[in-house]
């Protein structure tokens, strides 16, 4: 796993023929980065905003160029205050035989706003792909706010492809049941945000998980 | 223990509890009984604090302490417990990371230290083996996926867990077999505090409230009183032969009767 440093740039990445790449991208600000995808490769790539600065974007863009890649995109932000964060991926399958998958997951509270906007583009030529999408939010606060747009364009047909996108609050029967068994408020809210995030942070190294898991904690 | 005086309670903008008064000495087992919708639950919502519920008038004392004015957590901690008609799933939270929250949570309000993970596991293992609840159970997720009887069973084994001077059963016994039934009741028997065993370790004897419809519970757990709700008050206290008689007659008779005092 590689740490990406890239505040307020744009980058382009190439993942060549075979290539096994894990990127972790954390807290980013202003970013824009393009990864080309060659022939078997292998990308996966956490996106993970827990101090955000007031206001960030990030943007990733990968590119399927040939037969047989993989990408796994995941992802989460916790907002506060008045951060913004807006994020959006862009994902081509330019040929066939390739799978990807996105996870997203934003928790928003006071008047955070955040977006999330998800292209998924599957091109005539890209037979059996297989593609998935899922973006799921819990806001914390009535004046959170979090904007969820999908946009899915499948033009081959023998593909497999599903999205998700839903928005809520934390389980109030959850968080009821938890006080009853003498657990505070806060407490029982750190405990279904954890597990809410838990699975965003699949596939990192587990000192990095350890790592990350206090500072959400922490965070929130 | 407990002492409700003039209860009125509702929830979603509809009166439930219509002045209902209750007395619960220490040690003692008092069933509640009542057709489906009396507000048996509603009853339970109220003295755990549920915020979805009410409460307009009336007061309620436990252990000498104004009960309403407590958060839920902190009712938690100075011993009720509820075994709720309907468990929660919640999914991504394991059993042990639960258990070990609620349990240092109480122990940081009694002012003890927390318990060491093994002192936790080492508690963990002699409630599972009192209350005959697997250990496989224990490393999911709190209920998910949970069989009917296993959910009632592990609100047992939670109950074993964080030793309650009052417990509220709320329809535990629903949905289980007869084997099933019988391994939740002794557990529960297992679990409760006689008033010997309760001198001996100088802590209250255990109360309960046990909400059934059913006389078969009351075989395993016996009730020192049994009392039936009604248009949001207790028309009827007895002793453990009012629940043979509900079995065997119905609530018919009872409610004609508290239908015929009212007018
Ligand atoms: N969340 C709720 N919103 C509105 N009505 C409710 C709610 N919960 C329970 N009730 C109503 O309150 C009454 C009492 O319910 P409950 O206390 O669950 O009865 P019991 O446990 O005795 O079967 C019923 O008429 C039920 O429909
Ligand atoms: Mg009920």
């Amino acid at each position: 796993m590689r740490i990406l440093d890239i505040n307020n740039t744009d980058q382009q990445l190439t993942l060549e023929a075979g290539q096994e790449e894990h990127f972790l991208l954390l807290d980013p600000q202003h970013v824009k980065l393009r990864i080309q995808q060659q022939e078997g490769s292998r990308l996966m790539l956490h996106c993970i905003s827990l101090a955000p600065a007031e206001s960030g974007t990030c943007e990733l863009i990968v590119e399927q160029q040939a037969e047989g890649c993989e990408t796994r995109l995941y992802g989460l932000a916790l907002l506060k205050g008045e951060q913004k964060f807006d994020l959006v991926t862009r994902v081509l399958h330019n040929v066939g035989g390739g799978y990807s998958n996105q996870l997203f997951k934003f928790v928003l509270d006071d008047e955070a706003q955040g977006s999330f906007y998800g292209e998924l583009k599957v091109l005539p030529d890209a037979q059996k792909t297989e593609a998935h999408q899922t973006n799921r939010n819990i806001l914390l606060s009535r004046s959170a706010k979090i904007q969820t747009k999908p946009q899915l364009e499948i033009y081959a047909d023998d593909v497999k492809c599903s999205h998700g996108a839903t928005t809520g609050q934390l389980d109030s029967t959850a968080l009821f049941y938890m006080q009853q068994r003498g657990i505070s408020l806060a407490s029982a809210r750190r405990l279904l945000l954890a597990a809410f995030l838990g699975d965003v942070l699949q596939g990192l190294p587990e000192e990095t998980t350890a790592q990350l898991e206090q500072q959400i904690d922490a965070a929130l | 223990m407990l002492e409700i005086k003039n209860l009125h309670a509702s929830v979603g903008g509809k009166e439930i509890l219509k002045g209902l008064d209750l007395r619960i000495g220490e040690g003692e087992i008092h069933a509640l009984m009542g057709r489906n919708g009396a507000g048996k639950s509603t009853l339970s919502a109220i003295l755990t604090g549920n915020p979805a519920y009410t409460v307009t008038e009336g007061t309620i004392t436990f252990r000498g302490k104004d009960l309403l004015s407590m958060s839920p957590e902190d009712r938690a901690r100075e011993g009720i417990f509820l075994s709720f008609q309907y468990p929660v799933e919640i999914p991504g939270v394991s059993m042990v990371n639960f258990m070990k929250t609620a349990v240092n949570e109480k122990r940081k309000y009694q002012g003890l230290e927390p318990l060491s993970a093994s002192e936790f596991l080492k508690l963990k293992r002699e409630k599972e083996a009192l209350v005959e609840i697997g250990s496989k159970m224990q490393n999911r997720s709190v209920n998910e996926g949970f069989s009917g009887g296993e959910k009632k069973k592990n609100e047992v084994f939670q109950m074993a867990m964080l030793d309650p001077c009052l417990a509220i059963l709320d329809e535990t016994d629903s949905g289980l077999d007869v084997d099933a039934l019988r391994i939740v009741a002794e557990g529960f028997n297992k679990i409760r505090k006689d008033k010997a065993a309760a001198e001996a370790c100088g802590q209250p004897a255990t109360s309960a409230i046990v909400i059934t419809h059913y006389e078969r519970l009351l075989e395993y757990i016996r009730p020192d009183f049994v009392h039936v709700l009604y248009n949001g008050k207790i028309v009827r206290t007895g002793d453990a032969q009012l629940a043979r008689d509900i079995d065997e007659k119905g609530f018919d008779w009872i409610e004609n009767e508290a239908d015929n005092a009212g007018k």
